[in-house]
């Protein structure tokens, strides 16, 4: 199994590591022009799109999550307890961005990669845009939350991905991803890895306005799984809502089911459940400088 | 009344006033945005050809990307009544004017694209020369 789970790990980074000869192939490669904006934010609610500004752009991202959707006592959730991550983002080429952020949730400290592998063609030659996006967490709370035997790698925690998108027609853009996630240290009923899928999409509506949605599924797979039955497995996440992408900002407002923000631990400790009416009001706000 | 109601509805009076003060400055516009003087263009840009005159399905495109750029100051119509508009010093212009047809479309791509002062350059946030000359394009439909 352990074999199984190295073998997977390496499937899964394979692209990130592909970056240096993809670069080299491009030149020979006849260029055609790529599709316009089959996304125009980096992320589509919960997961990330194949969006990359263009080179030598920074991108200040704030996410937000309120509380659970209760009654007009709480106000839906906005009186609720919240979580929220700042992250910066930049583009290092069109196709290559690198960032950091910090999230209230376990003060998650994340670096992530993001390279579009390839580009959806105007003239169809490429039917697909594949983008590779991976990330690393370190949990910054107290010692005291990881137990005894403490060590620093007990902080870390990655996610990978493996995403494809197409847009359909100028208003559809859906997109399909693989993920795997990694959690370093877990209580001892709990699983360390965790693959899943995920189904996005973006309608626009207008010029501006998009409606957005996100589906992501955690899979149950008996060869990765350390356990022969799983204590609290993670739940579908599912959310919905409303896209304004302008020159330089983007603005999601939306509900949904996750309340994480890092994917590897919505993958992988997700607990509410959307169908039981555990959804909340979330945003996102992004701000776009070119250097 | 006693002394203490009537100096707290002194107190209450007066912050009235100025909160009603303070909201009906709000509604204030400031009267003095000046008009942009003449542009200096650079022959290489007056003189340039619009590769893509007369493609009217890039029409469609233009008015996308316009939305996404540019209607916040220009307004819906290009008549320089945006949201955004009232906070620039210098009023955005009016596209529908015989003064800004008038111009070649190279003079128009070096007012929409390069810009000056408050007009920010566009080359970074489209990138792409076929969406530049698509922005022209799509202007030229605002006679």
């Amino acid at each position: 199994m352990k074999k199984l789970n190295i073998f997977l790990t390496i499937l899964l980074l394979l692209p990130v590591f592909l970056i240096a000869q993809d670069g080299e192939t491009e030149i020979a490669r006849v260029k055609s022009k790529p599709v316009r904006a089959p996304f125009g934010c980096p992320v589509v609610i919960d997961n990330q799109t194949v969006y990359i500004p263009t080179a030598k752009t920074l991108e200040f991202v704030i996410e937000h999550r309120f509380g659970k959707i209760e009654n007009i006592s709480n106000l839906f959730g906005i009186y609720g307890s919240s979580n929220i991550r700042l992250g910066v983002n930049y583009s290092i080429t069109n196709k290559l961005s690198v960032g950091f952020g910090t999230t209230k949730y376990r003060k998650l400290q994340d670096f992530r990669i993001k390279y579009n592998i390839l580009e959806q063609t105007r003239d169809d030659k490429m039917p697909i845009a594949l983008t590779a996006y991976g990330n690393m967490g370190i949990d910054a709370r107290a010692e005291s939350y990881f137990g005894q035997n403490y060590k620093f790698t007990n902080r870390l925690s990655y996610f990978t991905e493996l995403i494809v998108a197409r847009k359909f027609t100028d208003w559809l853009s859906i997109q399909v991803s693989g993920s795997f996630s990694h959690i370093n240290r877990v209580d001892s009923l709990m699983e360390h890895d965790k693959i899943g899928i995920s189904f996005s999409g973006r309608a626009r509506v207008s010029a501006q306005s998009s409606i957005i949605f996100n589906y992501g599924i955690p899979l149950d797979i008996k060869g990765i799984q350390e356990h022969t039955t799983l204590t609290n497995p993670p739940k579908q996440n599912f959310g919905i809502g409303w896209e304004i992408s302008t020159s330089t900002h983007c603005f999601q407002i939306f509900v949904t089911s996750a309340t994480d923000l890092s994917p590897q631990y919505t993958m992988m400790e997700n607990q509410n459940d959307w169908l039981d009416g555990d959804l909340f009001f979330g945003f996102t706000i992004t701000r776009l400088w070119s250097f | 009344m006693n002394m203490k109601t009537r100096s707290i509805n002194k107190i209450i009076g007066i912050a009235a006033v100025l909160f009603f003060a303070m909201a009906f400055m709000a509604f204030i516009t400031p009267q003095d945005q000046k008009k942009g003087g003449p542009w200096e263009i650079p022959s290489k840009y007056a003189k340039m050809e619009n590769p893509y005159a007369g493609d009217t399905d890039l029409i469609k495109i233009g008015k996308m990307l316009y939305s996404k750029h540019c209607k916040s100051c220009h307004g819906n119509k290009g008549l320089g009544d945006g949201p955004k508009a009232k906070q620039l010093e210098t009023f955005p212009g009016n596209f529908a004017t015989e003064t800004f047809q008038g111009g070649t479309d190279g003079e128009i791509y070096y007012k929409s694209i390069i810009g000056r002062d408050e007009m920010p350059n566009y080359e970074k946030k489209i990138t792409d020369d076929e969406d530049r000359w698509a922005i022209i394009n799509y202007l030229r439909t605002l006679k």
